[in-house]
């Protein structure tokens, strides 16, 4: 069976936004899974953060948006340590984040801190 | 010695343990800190999308502000802090461009005196020179091991701390870590000078969990539980951490984990500063050590309110 990947203009204009905005190169990753290896929230994603390199190379903005991942990503930059590319998967999430808020997706906002909380968070 | 610090607001209303435990054993090495005069919070995370470059605009401000006043260097005791300063000062380093939008924004600042109504405008560029240390690289660059071993005033060689770096003291791997990210000794280097023994512990570099001790409560217990597990394992009779936010997931939040791991027993957290005031022999009430969810009193020995030193 071949199967074969075809980018359009949306899926290139994506990828591209992501890259500007994460400061990332999202191409260079080849998928070795170290990231993910080593990710200390990876017990509770959806997408693991190798999943969510490569739904950005092919540009699937929607099953990006959807995941869970997006907001799980404690941003400990401990597969950005690991990466033999370098690749900071935290900005890469930040950047979906970013692009997702628009569209109505948000997870947790100050206000819903509970006050018992708000009193001794740092 | 004067030195220019940055306390950070989560030091001043929230963990002031940490604050007074940094103020009381600088002293005692002999440095008188300075703050940064009109300092404001540094925004607390370095903004992680290159957009959203007026995040870097807080961070520059307190440098320019210690440039102004003559510095050379800035020492924090949070690791929050030190790692948005230090990235801040990267990035203005590395990015000319950078330098120059940020420039822009500070050039419009104003200042209105609370009291006199004054107003101070035409604040000088910052021109990227202010050096971002942690407290920990300060001891080991500048005041060296061997001092702090001279002024050791109270023996702890029966005790064993494991160091617990967390995330922001080591990473983004690169420029901003004071060690490396996944081979780190230089917590262990201050331990050892203060002359308490060190656990080595495969967990000294997880996250602890940070936010999502807020927005997924369960998730941070179980990782926060797995630092505090291994360092039990391994023989410690304590944490000792950085971070204000490691502080409050691994040590106020010990009672949301004993309620989803209930072999657990507690264990004592404390901050570098407080292990280090207590060894230079600091009175242990200046020490906020009754802040703490676990009691960390006990095990370093005091009983009584006066404790002398040894
Ligand atoms: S570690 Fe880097 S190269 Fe390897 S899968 Fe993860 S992002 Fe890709
Ligand atoms: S930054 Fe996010 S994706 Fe990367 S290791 Fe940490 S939690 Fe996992």
């Amino acid at each position: 069976m071949r199967t074969i990947l075809k980018l359009g203009k949306q899926e290139h204009r994506f990828i591209d936004r992501i890259s500007e905005l994460s400061g990332e190169n999202v191409y260079s990753c080849y998928q070795c899974g170290r990231c993910s290896a080593g990710c200390p929230m990876a017990f509770e994603m959806d997408i693991l953060p190798n999943q969510l390199i490569r739904l950005v190379q092919l540009g699937e903005e929607e099953a990006l948006i959807a995941s869970k991942t997006l907001f799980i990503c404690a941003s400990c930059f401990t597969c950005q340590s690991r990466c033999p590319k370098g690749i900071n998967i935290a900005n890469v999430a930040e950047a979906i984040r970013y692009l997702a808020e628009p569209k109505g997706k948000d997870h947790f906002g100050p206000d819903e801190v509970p006050a018992e909380l708000a009193d001794e968070l740092p | 010695m004067k030195l220019h610090y940055y306390p950070g607001c989560t030091l001043k209303e929230k963990t002031t343990n940490l604050d007074e435990s940094t103020y009381a054993a600088m002293k005692m090495l002999g440095y008188e800190l300075v703050e940064p005069e009109n300092w404001t919070c540094c925004g607390a995370e370095f903004p992680l999308n290159e957009e959203k470059i007026v995040g870097l605009a807080a961070p520059a401000r307190i440098l320019r502000q210690v440039e102004m006043e003559g510095g050379d260097k800035v020492v924090t005791a949070c690791a929050f802090c030190f790692n948005v300063l230090k990235q801040t000062h990267i990035a203005l380093l590395n990015d000319p461009l950078k330098q120059k939008r940020i420039n822009a924004y500070l050039k419009d600042d104003i200042r209105i005196d609370p009291v006199t109504k004054e107003r101070t405008t035409d604040f000088p560029e910052y021109r990227g020179d202010v050096q971002v240390l942690h407290l920990l690289e300060f001891i080991q660059k500048e005041i060296g091991y061997e001092k702090v071993r001279s002024l050791i005033r109270r023996d702890l060689g029966n005790l064993r701390a494991a160091p617990y770096y967390g995330c922001r003291l080591l990473r983004p791997k690169g420029e901003t870590g004071i060690d490396e990210p996944d081979d780190p000794s230089i917590f262990e280097e201050f331990l050892e000078s203060i002359g308490i023994g060190v656990v080595d512990f495969p967990f000294k570099q997880e996250c602890c969990g940070s936010y999502l001790s807020v927005s997924l409560p369960d998730a941070a217990s179980e990782v926060s539980y797995r630092i505090l597990r291994s360092a039990k394992l391994n023989g410690a009779d304590m944490v000792v951490l950085s971070c204000p936010l490691c502080y409050y997931n691994l040590d106020r939040r010990q009672d949301r984990i004993r309620e989803k791991f209930l072999e657990f027993t507690g264990m004592p957290v404390l901050f570098f500063t407080q292990i280090l005031a207590w060894a230079l022999g600091v009175e242990a009430e200046i020490l906020g050590l009754d802040q703490h969810f676990f009691d960390p009193r006990p095990v370093l020995g005091i009983t009584d309110k006066a404790e002398v030193a040894s």
